[in-house]
């Protein structure tokens, strides 16, 4: 997991990226991480309390050059919005999440938008996602409002239900495989200009491509 | 061979001042007889006196005296190891001298023998040598003579002679003192060098390295040296260059000597004088060996106890370090130079800013993972960040760092899963030498930020778990206990050294929170019962330097640690509630301003309304103390009705007795009491009757018959 980044990318390294989940309290941010972690981790035989440690902070491999993901799980309540720019400082991406069957979640999911583009510009890739599709009857946020929204502010839409494990996987492959484009751009540009390493450094990181990459493992070592 | 003459040194001082220009020349200047001596001794020197010795004419001394330190003053050195703290205060500023002393003997090929000896003694013999005895005396004489109160008498020399004596020679004339204390000398001289052999062997056979007394032993030990000059000197060196081929070709006893030489070199950059930093940082860009060996000095620097502590810590650290490298061979050994390199180099910034060691420090961390995952692949060496400054910081020591490592560095190759554990390991190495000097730094307002945030903590006492939403019920054993323990952790992270060890206890703290919040609920925890919990967690423990801690962390972790990982994740939360702690209003608590201000200011606690709903193990004593203070405010309140009663019923009365008083007046004013003149009407009735024609007559009684 050693950091090494301004560099290019060679083939066989695999990026490393963060990610934050935002979204207002209650709207299933923990449940979709859970449930993505989970059917992860299931044959790995881990007990259910790690799980959900594990599940907060996933370190993750996704698809076959192993990229690792470290999704951020944060407070949705009002009174934590300040504390944002904390965890999502230095993201690659942000996942969204708004509850399809109340209004002010997807103004909250708004909200988060501007803000993130305000400080962190083009870099990081948004996904905007309606959760809880599972109670579509009393669905508050139209499909079309929320799709045509996403499409404005350049973030892609999804739909999913952590209940019944709908459109979870599709949504961090896809956030994964945008996240590598954007990290090869960035290093092309970087390429030919001269890069400023400090910034590299702290943003994307090139990995060595470790089969298996859990929490457990810095478990352990943090454990002396 | 070595000449050491004033006139050579002074030439050699400039560009020694150049380097030394951050004006921390205090040290140096006591050294220097013309500033120091400038009291009593040069005034009262005749003239001619002063022709005959160069060595007070100027900066040259400087050089001069050093040069004789070798034999004057050495005896003095030996004595025991802890003594009193002024006479280790005086020992080190002689000590300045003596670097540059042995820096012009080594001028010298390395190879010299001891038998060389002798001859280095007679040329560094002569007048200068008194300069130094002066230098000596005269911190003795300092007390004692203040003004310039001297007879005549007491200004020649005690033999004699004729000539003018000194009270830096005991009030002998220069010639007279050398006669009688060139044999005195030559005995002295003996004795060190025996024990000197003596201690060398000593740290052949590694026993005192593994003395409690280890820092005060090496002291000496290197002050020996010191003072003992080139023959000494290219002994030890050699002995610590086969320390070096013993630690690559894994013999047998390796480790215990590489165990020897790591604390040399810890030695080296533990100590922090800012006397003798400045010394070493003078000689260092004077001399090619400079750098090395004023490292060494430093390693004769006082040590108090607590030193002491830390330094069997770094001991400790090193040891390991150095067995887990073992494992690696060749490759370990690389790592291991690289790790020194940088620590050396790190040594030369301590006065630049923290942001800046903060940066030399990751990219430290940054090109050792590179190279290590290029495995093996000869890669052009380069050290951003610690070449360039230090270069330019003092040209020669990454020239003597050269010759010292013999060998070229290039990429090393390690095999790809241990490269997290090295990268640890030398976290762990780094940090911990370098934790004395880049922890809560004085140049930053780090301690200032660490008591607004306690002060702030402890305003805060009042909130309560219901306040933030804390879903941890502490009425549940378990619970509590995990509670306490979180505390703990927390708390416990202030005393470690290395960044990653602060990151666990952090992590440790942030499981015991996850096992309260699962055993209240019932149910996986989520962020949104994460973050209250910490905030409640870190304001019932108020962990101590809070801010200085996640500065360090910030600053000095591994960039990969918290870039990634649950460490990561755990320490990005407790930044977060740390700033929500710094932020926290009424809003965020659910409070209303006035509330918010009652209970900050101290006026009333929310506790108290919140007595009965206490936890049974709460404490009898304080519940019953509520209680109390309830019974209290309740009498209070009744003894202020009671009050409050009575003086309305006195105002009451009085308004009563007024009111009654102004009534009767009133109606005294309205029904004034005058005395009328007797009845005016029943007078005129008789008198005047004047209308009584107008009368009709008086009915007359009519009889009817009837």
């Amino acid at each position: 997991m050693a950091a090494a980044g301004g560099g290019g990318a060679a083939a066989g390294r695999a990026y490393s990226f963060k990610v934050v989940l935002l979204g207002e309290g209650c709207v299933g941010k923990t449940s979709l991480v859970l449930r993505y972690c989970e059917n992860k981790f299931n044959d790995k035989h881990i007990t259910t309390l790690q799980v959900i440690t594990t599940s907060l902070v996933s370190s993750l491999n996704i698809g076959d050059s192993g990229e690792q993901l470290m999704i951020l799980d944060t407070a949705g309540q009002e009174r934590f919005h300040a504390l944002g720019p904390i965890y999502y400082r230095d993201s690659n991406g942000a996942i969204l999440v708004y509850d399809i069957t109340d209004e002010d979640s997807f103004q909250k999911v708004k909200n988060w938008v501007k803000e993130l583009r305000k400080m962190l510009g083009n870099e990081i890739c948004l996904c905007i996602v309606g959760n809880k599709i599972d109670l579509e009857k009393e669905r508050h946020v139209s499909t079309q409002e929320a799709e045509s929204y996403a499409e404005s502010v350049g973030a892609k839409h999804y739909h999913t239900s952590a209940k019944q494990n709908k459109g979870i996987e599709e949504l961090f492959l896809d956030l994964c495989k945008r996240m590598i484009e954007t990290a090869q751009v960035d290093e092309r540009a970087k390429g030919n200009g001269s890069s400023p390493p400090g910034t590299a450094r702290r943003g994307v990181q090139i990995i060595d491509d470790e089969p298996q990459v859990q929490s457990g493992g810095g478990g352990c070592c943090s454990s002396g | 061979m070595v000449v050491v003459t004033g006139r050579e040194l002074d030439s050699r001082r400039p560009d020694g001042a150049m380097s030394s220009s951050d004006a921390e020349d205090d040290f140096l200047e006591p050294a220097t007889p013309t500033a120091t001596q400038a009291g009593h001794a040069l005034p009262l020197m005749p003239q001619e006196r002063r022709t005959e010795f160069p060595a007070f004419r100027g900066p040259a001394s400087l050089g001069a005296s050093a040069g004789c330190v070798q034999r004057g003053p050495v005896l003095c050195h030996w004595t025991p190891p802890g003594t009193a703290g002024e006479h280790a205060a005086a020992e080190g500023r002689e000590g300045a001298p003596g670097v540059s002393g042995t820096h012009a003997l080594l001028q010298r090929p390395f190879g010299a023998d001891c038998g060389d000896r002798p001859a280095a003694c007679s040329t560094a013999e002569g007048p200068i040598c008194e300069a130094v005895v002066c230098y000596r005396r005269k911190m003795s004489l300092k007390s004692e003579r203040r003004g310039i109160h001297v007879d005549q008498s007491e200004l020649l020399c005690k033999k004699g002679c004729g000539y003018y004596g000194n009270p830096a020679w005991q009030g002998f004339c220069s010639k007279c003192w050398r006669e009688e204390y060139h044999k005195a000398r030559q005995k002295q001289i003996q004795e060190d060098w025996e024990l000197a052999e003596r201690i060398l062997h000593l740290e052949r056979g590694f026993v005192f390295f593994f003395s409690t007394q280890s820092t005060y032993i090496v002291g000496d030990y290197i002050y020996i040296y010191i003072c003992l000059g080139a023959p000494c000197f290219s002994h030890l060196y050699k002995l610590q260059r086969e320390e070096e081929e013993a630690f690559a070709s894994s013999q047998s006893n390796q480790g215990a000597q590489s165990l020897t030489f790591s604390k040399f070199e810890e030695k080296k950059t533990n100590e922090k004088t800012r006397k003798v930093t400045t010394v070493k940082k003078f000689f260092s860009a004077s001399s090619r060996v400079g750098s090395k060996k004023a490292e060494i000095q430093e390693a004769k620097a006082p040590s108090p106890s607590i030193n002491r502590q830390t330094s069997i810590e770094t001991d400790r650290v090193s040891k390991e370090f150095i067995e887990f490298l073992k494992t690696f061979h060749k490759t370990g050994q690389e790592i291991y130079k690289q790790t020194k390199l940088f620590l050396e180099g790190m040594h030369y910034k301590r006065d630049l800013s923290i942001e800046e060691q903060s940066e030399c420090t990751q990219d430290f961390y940054q090109n050792v993972a590179e190279r290590m995952q290029t495995r093996g692949k000869a890669v052009p060496y380069h050290r951003p960040g610690l070449g360039l400054n230090l270069t330019a910081l003092v040209p020669m020591a990454s020239a003597v760092t050269t010759v010292l490592e013999g060998t070229k560095p290039g990429g090393i190759s390690v095999p790809p899963e241990k490269v997290e554990k090295i990268m640890d390991q030398i976290e762990k190495y780094i940090m911990t030498r370098l934790y004395k000097y880049v922890f809560c730094p004085e140049t930053t307002d780090d301690e200032k930020k660490d008591l607004a945030i306690q002060k702030r903590i402890r305003a805060l006492h009042w909130v309560t778990p219901q306040m933030l939403c804390v879903p941890v019920n502490e009425e549940i054993p378990e619970v509590s206990d995990m509670v306490v323990k979180a505390i703990t952790d927390i708390i416990e992270m202030d005393s470690k050294r290395v960044p990653r060890d602060k990151l666990a206890c952090i992590t440790k703290c942030s499981k015991h929170i996850f096992n309260a919040i699962k055993i209240t609920k019932n149910e996986p925890a989520s962020a949104d019962d994460f973050l209250p919990t910490l905030i409640y967690i870190v304001l019932k423990g108020n962990p101590p330097r809070l801010q200085s801690n996640i500065q360090y962390i910030t600053r000095f972790c591994n960039p990969s640690r918290l870039m990634t990982g649950e460490d990561g994740y755990y320490f990005t939360n407790l930044c977060c509630a740390v700033a929500f702690i710094e932020k926290l209003d009424a809003q965020s608590l659910n409070l209303s301003q006035e509330d918010f201000d009652r209970y900050m200011s101290g006026q009333t606690s929310p506790r108290k309304q919140e007595s009965e709903s206490w936890s049974p193990d709460a404490c009898l004593g304080v519940k019953q103390m509520y209680k109390n203070l309830d019974l209290l405010s309740q009498l209070n309140e009744r003894q202020e009705r009671i009050m409050s009663e009575a003086k309305k019923l006195e105002k009451d009365l009085i308004d009563w007795t007024d009111g009654i008083a102004k009534e009767v007046q009133d109606i005294v004013e309205k029904y004034p009491l005058e005395i009328k003149p007797p009845n005016q009407p029943l007078a005129a009735i008789d008198s005047e009757n004047v209308e009584n024609d107008k009368l009709p007559p008086p009915l007359q009684p009519q009889v009817y018959a009837g």
